[in-house]
């Protein structure tokens, strides 16, 4: 019962982290898009979902699933050319804020194509790449930005934990089937931090969560430390990739669960196996949006064939992001009530 | 009475002048040699250990000279206030400050303000080149730094003091 005072609060502290997430994207660009941002009511920045930098052409806002452009006299506009474009001197600038002016520290994070900024936010960057031997060594004259911002939904999982919780209060091998952009990153995490922090409510105690997080979209670790609330009982592995993460983990933290993101090589279902095998329970997801979709994916069907799965979630969008459409159990295939 | 007491005075301002002159000429070659170093170790923190640019200053600013350290905690700490300045504007900033205090001439500054334009936006590779290009350029510098400093120290040292007896004579 301690762990779950803990819990609780452990939730009324984090908001100060959640309350404005933009600030830290406002602070990666440069003053001449920023004095324009500003301008912005709550009501648009708080449903920010995206920013996108592209020199010579037009800044672009997303959110509520629509564009808006910058106009130059103020607030937003659909008009092209009302547009503030961003200029060689924003994107150049853009690229030393992004990068803490070390960019030369970077390389792996441009290798992969994008970074993450202190807060969990994530930026994609494109522009000129240096390839090696067909592997992708670095990116020159960077030329465009993707800011995705990381909001962290709290409770996003309240309706659904019920049914990832058996009666012996044991947690079910979950699999969230998702296309992008529905919120299964979202979901895991709060997942990930209800079974962590424990849930009073069903009388479920706190396991231990270890996750690897290849992409830092779950944690959001800003030099290691996680910058999102992913529990009290919750170790991350951050940018390790997920098979062997999750071989490291099952050795050295013994985790009660093991969470990870976006499967589907024949390597990391190999690793399922092992963690399966050991006795841990498993929260992954997958993108799909359907369970006859991924079982179209070899890696995937020869998992699905291993019957080990007891709970697999569908999302979708069709009530904004985060929506749930299905909840399937794993032995039946019957649903269990969509939520 | 009147006479000899500005006679004193005017003794002990040129002497000083001199004096100040002359320390400037000494002290330009050490600070260049200390800034050679200092930009080595940069260069390492850089090279070796991909150390943050704000971290790599700060940790070079603690270990250097204090004669020169200020040039990289000022812009370490430019950079860590996080109001959207670059690499380049931060060492901008830190070097007109430390300007007044050092005994560098301006083409001394010209070579840093370079290296600090090209500072953080470049791969790693890149960086090293620079911050050799600079250390290179400052030891041409240092050398001739040294060169006068053979040449006008002891000059100036007896020059303020010698112009100042002048002064006198000429006035008395």
């Amino acid at each position: 019962m301690n762990a779950v005072n803990l819990a609780s609060k452990k939730k009324k502290a984090e908001p100060a982290n959640t309350k404005n997430p933009t600030a830290a994207i406002f602070n990666m660009v440069p003053s001449s898009i920023r004095q324009y941002l500003r301008q912005l009511g709550p009501e648009i920045l708080g449903g920010l979902e995206e920013l996108r930098l592209r020199q010579d052409r037009p800044v672009i806002l997303s959110f509520n699933n629509r564009d808006f452009f910058i106009n130059k006299n103020g607030g937003l506009t659909e008009n092209p050319e009302q547009a503030y474009c961003a200029g060689e001197e924003d994107i150049q600038r853009t690229v030393q804020l992004v990068s803490g002016s070390s960019l030369y520290a970077l390389e792996e994070e441009l290798r992969n194509g994008y970074i993450t900024l202190p807060g969990g936010h994530r930026v994609g960057i494109t522009g000129k790449v240096l390839a090696e031997q067909g592997q992708v060594r670095s990116i020159k004259y960077i030329s465009g930005f993707n800011f995705r911002v990381c909001r962290q939904v709290l409770g996003a999982a309240d309706k659904l934990i019920k049914h990832l919780i058996s009666f012996q209060r044991e947690v079910h091998h979950t699999m969230i089937i998702s296309p992008p952009r529905c919120g299964k990153t979202t979901l895991l995490r709060d997942i990930v931090r209800q079974l962590s922090n424990g849930i009073p409510h069903l009388n479920f105690p706190g396991v231990t969560v270890a996750v690897v997080d290849e992409r830092s979209e779950i944690a959001g670790c800003y030099r290691g430390v996680p910058q999102q609330d992913v529990g009290v009982r919750t170790d991350v592995l951050d940018s390790c990739p997920k098979a062997a993460g999750m071989i490291m983990l099952l050795r050295s933290m013994s985790p009660q669960v093991i969470a990870t993101d976006e499967i589907g090589r024949l390597e990391d279902v190999n690793a399922l196996e092992e963690v399966f095998n050991a006795g841990v329970k498993v929260l992954t997801t997958v993108h799909g949006a359907s369970l006859e979709e991924i079982s179209r994916r070899p890696a995937l069907r020869e998992l699905l064939q291993l019957k080990v799965i007891e709970r697999f979630v569908i999302l979708d969008r069709s009530k904004g992001p985060g929506t749930i459409k299905h909840i399937l159990d794993g032995k039946t295939c019957r649903s269990l009530g969509v939520v | 009475m009147l006479k000899l007491i500005g006679a004193a005075l005017i003794l002990c301002a040129c002497a000083c002048t001199g004096f100040s002159v002359a320390r400037d000429y000494r002290r330009r070659p050490v600070e260049l040699r200390l800034l050679q170093s200092a930009l080595q170790m940069l260069e390492t923190e850089i090279s070796y250990g991909a150390t943050p640019l704000p971290d790599a200053l700060e940790q070079v600013g603690k270990r250097c000279e204090s004669t020169v350290s200020s040039l990289f905690m000022i812009t370490s700490q430019n950079l860590l206030k996080g109001e959207g300045i670059t690499a380049g504007e931060a060492w901008e900033e830190a070097l007109k400050k430390f300007h007044r205090k050092s005994s560098l001439k301006t083409s001394d500054l010209e070579v840093l303000r370079v290296l600090g334009s090209s500072l953080g936006i470049s791969d790693r590779e890149d960086q090293v080149k620079h911050l050799r290009l600079a250390r290179e350029q400052l030891k041409i510098e240092a050398a001739k730094a040294e060169e006068e400093a053979a040449k006008n120290v002891k000059l100036y040292n007896y020059l303020g003091f010698l112009g100042g007896l002048t002064i006198i004579l000429i006035f008395i």
